[in-house]
């Protein structure tokens, strides 16, 4: 080759680095893109469907008012105050109105979504701020662990696909995976928690504990956490495992891996770089569907298990009818979850070069 | 001189829920140092078996269930395949013995760089990466195709052109013996043409042998030295190429050349009735069904493979010598 060619040959590969490099920042852009429609499009919806449910959060709050204080209003002062309440929650306009002044002061005013009924006058923000790092400790935690554990075990056992403990393992995975996250749940509650004393099994650390950087709060926070953790984590990792097996079975069916095998090279290299490299692709994908489809269930765990996380919130502000709580509890678990999804859907063009060009 | 690959006995099936059904039977076949031999014949018949079983790639339910298989190398060395243990016959995958398989457009990794691909199996062989990385680049220049491809991924390559990748990966360690099978089927006759060209031209240059598993008699008439047509899991005939294209004995072997088109408005005649599958293989010959010179020991007796002259082997009753004389 001819210096002159050499250098043109050196141009045209930098040119193709900047190609890639372009393609990749464009599908970044254009998920970055759906994500917001997304993100709006949730929003709209939580905001429209709260208000379908039966019940006015006014009559609610003016029977517990009531209750409380033990006397009836006249209707005049019912009527007084219903209005009073009703400007204070933005609830005075027509629907169409409130639904504009809604969005303008949640993106424009800094997440301003509101006082909440439940503990007005507290902001609904903040309530969802002190409430999310439960929710997202658990969850996340739960689900990563799941992930890793559930792959890891799922190859091992798609590679040994025809040994008698794969077999095994797949219908306990099965058993597992159909069983309701809350029947595990309570089981964990019943049989570790009350009958074996093994381990706490309801509130978020003990009792007689106050949140402060001590050993003693930091291990009973942990084991507390194990079994609303192990219970989400059983019920997801069993999914996990089975389909991880699944996508290494049909890649252990691939010509490529014959071809590998036929290279002499060793089992483990076929292994991790042509079987499981290969199958961690949808399984990737899996866990960004995964994450969307399994945060339901962990609101559920936190209710079992009396952790002040925002399914709690949720459930409190769902008797209450607080449409502010409601919806603000929503908007933030769409968003971690939107934001865990757009986490692996650009981790994917990393692991796999036909997504930087078909996506 | 003794064979480089000496196959005895060969058989191998498949494992059902009760009882193995064979796909290869009793298949012998010698293959000699630096020749390109064909292996032919229709799909189902048991070739792609044989490559796989010559290779040990047999994967369940396929079960190698006999036979012999002797490699001699040029150096003296001696390996009974069947009987080598795994890590050994690692060694000897791709030093000595490569694959070019079947349904090669997918026989690379689609999120491995071809770089990776090709140069993995030198380093385990013992090679150094500079060492593997110079090897990879003279292996693509054998095939034609430029050393900057090290750096793409298969998807972004055409099919011809991820064949020529095999094929080079296949010789980068100067193996003895290739066995490729059907290479050329994916691809269109020119690219077809050319490959198998440059693989007579590998041949030339390496000195190696190899093994070519087709069900195109023109890729045959191209390439190879010798062909052995292999019919319901058995070897028919085996021959030269110009006997076996100017003179079939084997009823199985005219038939198939009497069924190639050629020039001057000959009609083109194909063999009545279909292949046997694994399942039903006749008794006797198991050609006898679809034989138009059938007679009465077809249908009970094996015919074995034996010699007619002329480097010329047949496995058929009519060329028996006690037939030949009542005839």
């Amino acid at each position: 080759m001819t210096a002159n060619a050499e250098a043109r040959a050196g141009a045209s590969a930098a040119e193709g680095q900047d190609a890639e490099r372009r393609e990749v920042f464009q599908y970044a852009l254009r998920r970055f893109g759906v994500y917001l429609f997304t993100l709006w499009a949730a929003i709209t919806v939580a905001f429209f469907i709260f208000r379908l449910v039966p019940g006015d959060p006014m009559n609610i709050l003016l029977g517990n008012l009531a209750r409380a204080e033990g006397r009836q209003r006249d209707a005049e002062e019912e009527e007084a105050l219903i209005a009073h309440f009703r400007q204070i929650f933005g609830m005075d306009e027509p629907l169409p109105n409130q639904y504009v002044n809604y969005l303008r002061k949640a993106i424009l005013g800094g997440l301003d979504l509101g006082p909440s009924f439940v503990e007005y006058p507290t902001q609904t923000k903040d309530l969802v701020f002190r409430r999310m790092p439960w929710t997202i400790g658990i969850f996340t935690t739960s689900v990563l662990l799941a992930w890793i554990v559930g792959t890891g075990l799922g190859a091992l056992i798609g590679w040994l696909q025809r040994s008698r403990l794969s077999k095994l393992a797949v219908v306990i995975s099965t058993l597992l995976q159909i069983t309701p996250v809350y029947l595990v749940a309570l089981g964990l509650i019943i049989y570790v928690g009350y009958t074996w004393r093994i381990l706490p099994a309801g509130g978020p650390y003990a009792r007689h504990l106050q949140p402060e950087w001590t050993w003693e709060f930091i291990s009973s926070l942990l084991t507390h956490a194990i079994l609303p953790m192990l219970s989400n984590m059983i019920v997801i990792g069993a999914g996990f495992t089975l389909g991880m097996r699944a996508l290494m079975i049909s890649v252990l069916g691939e010509d490529y891996l014959t071809f590998a095998r036929a290279k002499g090279l060793s089992p483990f290299t076929v292994l991790k770089d042509y079987a499981f490299r290969n199958a961690l692709i949808p399984q990737v994908t899996a866990l960004a569907i995964i994450v969307g489809a399994t945060l339901n269930g962990t609101f559920i765990i936190e209710v079992l298990f009396q952790l002040p996380g925002l399914g709690t919130l949720f459930v409190q502000a769902m008797g209450l009818r607080d449409f502010n709580t409601m919806q603000a509890v929503v908007l933030f678990s769409i968003f971690a979850v939107l934001t865990l999804t757009l986490i692996v859907d650009l981790a994917l063009p990393l692991l796999d070069p036909r997504v930087r060009r078909t996506a | 001189m003794p064979a480089l690959l000496e196959i005895r006995g060969l058989t191998a099936g498949l494992q059902g829920q009760r009882a193995v059904t064979e796909v290869v039977s009793q298949v012998d076949l010698d293959v000699q140092a630096g020749e390109i031999l064909g292996v032919v014949g229709e799909s189902g018949c048991g070739k792609s078996t044989l490559a796989a079983a010559i290779m040990r790639l047999l994967l369940p339910p396929q079960v190698l269930q006999s036979g012999s298989m002797t490699l001699r190398l040029k150096d003296g060395k001696t390996y009974e395949l069947l009987d080598l243990p795994e890590a050994d016959l690692r060694q000897l995958r791709w030093r000595r013995l490569s694959y070019i398989p079947q349904g090669s457009m997918n026989s690379l990794n689609p999120v491995l760089r071809i770089e990776r691909q090709m140069t993995d199996t030198l380093i385990q062989h013992g090679l150094s990466r500079e060492e593997a990385l110079r090897r990879s680049i003279a292996a693509l220049e054998l095939v034609n195709l430029e050393p900057r491809l090290l750096d793409s991924y298969p998807h972004e390559l055409s099919g011809g052109m991820r064949q020529r990748v095999i094929i080079a990966a296949a010789v980068s360690m100067r193996p003895a013996l290739i066995v490729a099978d059907e290479l050329t089927t994916a691809l269109d006759v020119v690219t077809q043409r050319q490959i198998l060209q440059e693989l007579a031209a590998i041949r030339d240059e390496l000195g190696a042998t190899i093994l070519i598993i087709t069900h195109d008699m023109g890729v045959v008439a191209q390439i190879a030295d010798r062909v052995a047509v292999m019919y319901a899991g058995k070897i028919a005939e085996l021959g030269t190429v110009n006997g076996i294209f100017e003179s079939p004995l084997h009823p199985y072997s005219q038939g198939l050349i009497g069924s190639i088109p050629r020039e001057g408005g000959h009609r083109v005649e194909g063999l009545p009735g279909e292949a046997p599958s694994p399942w039903n293989y006749p008794a006797g010959c198991r050609f006898h069904t679809r034989c138009p010179h059938v007679i009465d020991r077809c249908r009970a007796q094996v015919p074995a493979l034996l010699p007619q002259g002329d480097g010329t082997w047949a496995a058929c009753h009519l060329y028996e010598p006690e037939v030949l004389s009542n005839a």
